[in-house]
């Protein structure tokens, strides 16, 4: 168990996002969370990265308590995420934003920095090193030097993965990253998702596109009005009346519409 | 001949345009993780009274006057940035002027300490301290041609260039590292950059305490070479006179403050009939650069396109390097 999520309570105001939310992530596994629009997905992933606090409820990454801890040391932990709206920084190159990634596994202060002593140098050159590998890996090792607002949409959601990826995750959350892409464009994202899979990260993913979820996953838990309504197997989410129903309502009704 | 060269009103300008370079970094320096600062004429002043006080008062060296007024200055820095970290835009903008003016309320009304609006004087004169250190060695300005004067003014311009030097080449260095990567990403996106592992609120309260430091140093400096300071140098037109070096000069690069602050300072003297209608221009330039400009002249692409240009020029010499191209 990587990650668990027990009992997560979030609420805006008077409005409940999520309800007794409870999960648990095996490590190595593709695990993905689905369910309508408004159901407290991206909620869920905003709690896990420690954006916001839960109102109740407890989040533990390989049994140490981080539902308190600072976003930046969740990082450091081994936890790092994607946006659902792209959030590159936008006058960086490429290769500055997935170098950007690093940072938590690096050290070097003001002064090291300042008077590049030796080890600063060869960490920074171990930081080209890895960002050049990690664009290599996600396919965008011929735009480096592009400035990333300057990348296709496709590409910017890849570039968002390597940026992640730089951080050294053990568990990495994709938020929507097939949203707006074209076919192939999607299938090769199934590809790249297996690779980082196969680098033994464990991938919590959100996504919108089922016969890619269904694909991918391991497992699936669903979310509906803030409530975890089913979890599973592809199959079993498939063929669960609640899944069906949150999706495509219940068949009385369709009969009189 | 050198002597003839060396007149003290022009390096007297030459000091002065060094200064406002200082101070124009000060506000880059802040604003390089997207926090606008208008208290450095405030921290400035916090510099130059700390270091005059002491120097008076505790008889203590220049030197150490200065490091423990830019000290005091970072450290009031610090103070105002933790509380202000939460603000952004134009909120911060305010709060960092009311903090500006709270420091020089304070100048004028703690009266026997700071002597109210009048103000101090006999602060020791950097330049005279350099001439007398350097008497005591037996070395007379006369054996390489000046005059005490000319050689007390030529001693502040040559020792300002070198702090002013330093102080672009540590901060160019820091831009090009870590420090510098994780200062851009959380200007450019604050939320991203906390999840990409930054202690956003670790590096926004540094930037705000170099940038005070620095202008602390500034300030510093300012009162040790006009040996009078009154709480009226680091008022509000000061805050405004500073933004305008980055407004003018551009906030992306560091040269641009620079030369904002060149060009602004030198303008006045060069022509001196526009030099009272200084504010009224100062007015205008913000509000020409807001329309049409808003990013400053020197930015990015621009210093892309100049280096382009400069690498065309040596290709067409047989020196250039297809592959860069």
């Amino acid at each position: 168990m990587v990650l668990e999520i027990t009992k997560v309570c979030k609420n805006f105001g008077g409005l409940s996002a999520l309800t007794d939310v409870t999960f648990s992530i095996n490590e190595g596994e593709i695990f993905g969370l689905i369910g309508p629009n408004g159901a407290g997905k991206t909620t869920m992933f905003n709690l896990i990265t420690s954006m916001f606090t839960p109102t109740s409820g407890q989040i533990t990454f390989k049994d140490e308590d981080i539902t308190t801890m600072k976003s930046h040391h969740i990082t450091e932990k081994g936890i790092c995420r994607t946006f659902q709206n792209i959030r590159l920084f936008p006058e960086m190159s490429a290769l500055e934003n997935v170098m950007v990634g690093q940072h938590s596994r690096t050290r070097s202060g003001v002064l090291k920095s300042v008077f590049r002593t030796v080890s600063q140098k060869k960490e920074e050159a171990k930081i080209k090193d890895i960002a050049e590998e990690l664009l290599d890996f996600v396919g965008l090792s011929t735009f480096s030097d592009l400035t990333s607002d300057n990348l296709a949409y496709g590409q910017q959601r890849r570039l968002e993965i390597a940026r992640a990826l730089a951080s050294e995750p053990k568990v990495l959350l994709l938020d929507e990253p097939a949203a707006g892409m074209n076919e192939t464009e999607t299938s090769d994202l199934f590809d790249l998702i297996k690779k980082i899979q196969q680098k033994g990260i464990t991938v919590l993913i959100i996504e919108h596109d089922m016969p890619l979820v269904m694909k991918l996953c391991d497992r699936i838990a669903v979310l509906n009005f803030g409530k975890k309504i089913a979890e599973g197997t592809p199959l079993e989410i498939q063929n669960h009346p609640e899944v069906i129903e949150a999706y495509l309502g219940k068949e009385e009704e369709d009969q009189y519409a | 001949m050198l002597a003839e060269l060396i007149n003290p009103y022009y390096l007297q300008v030459g000091c002065f345009i060094l200064i406002n370079i200082i101070l124009g970094i000060s506000v880059y320096i802040t604003l390089s993780t997207g926090q606008l600062s208008l208290a450095n004429a405030g921290f400035m002043g916090i510099g130059a009274y700390t270091s005059a006080l002491l120097t008076i008062h505790f008889d203590l060296p220049i030197i150490i006057g200065i490091i423990i007024g830019a000290l005091v200055a970072a450290l009031c820095g610090v103070l105002i940035g933790i509380p202000t970290l939460r603000l952004q835009g134009v909120y911060l903008a305010i709060v960092t002027l009311g903090f500006g003016e709270v420091i020089r309320v304070i100048f004028v009304n703690w009266e026997t300490l700071t002597n109210g609006s009048v103000g101090i004087s006999g602060i020791p004169h950097i330049g005279r301290e350099i001439l007398k250190t350097l008497q005591g060695f037996g070395f007379q300005p006369m054996s390489i041609g000046l005059q005490n004067n000319q050689f007390i003014f030529l001693s502040i311009f040559i020792l300002l260039l070198l702090i002013t030097i330093f102080v672009i080449w540590f901060f160019r260095r820091q831009h090009q590292s870590r420090v510098g990567r994780a200062f851009a990403a959380i200007k450019l996106d604050e939320k991203a950059a906390e999840s990409m592992g930054i202690n956003i609120t670790y590096y926004k309260v540094l930037a705000f305490a170099q940038g005070a430091l620095v202008a602390g140093f500034a300030g510093a400096m300012y009162a040790h070479i006009l040996a009078y300071i009154s709480p009226a140098d680091f008022a509000y037109h000061r805050a405004v006179e500073i933004l305008i070096f980055v407004v003018f000069g551009g906030s992306e690069v560091i040269w641009g403050p620079i030369f904002g602050a060149f060009f602004l300072t030198l303008m006045p003297e060069v022509l001196r009939f526009i030099s009272e209608y200084r504010y009224m221009i100062y007015g205008l330039i913000i509000i020409i650069m807001m329309a049409v400009r808003p990013q400053g002249l020197i930015d990015v692409p621009l210093l892309k396109a100049l280096s382009k240009k400069g690498r065309k020029r040596g290709q067409k010499h047989g020196t250039g390097n297809h592959k860069s191209m």
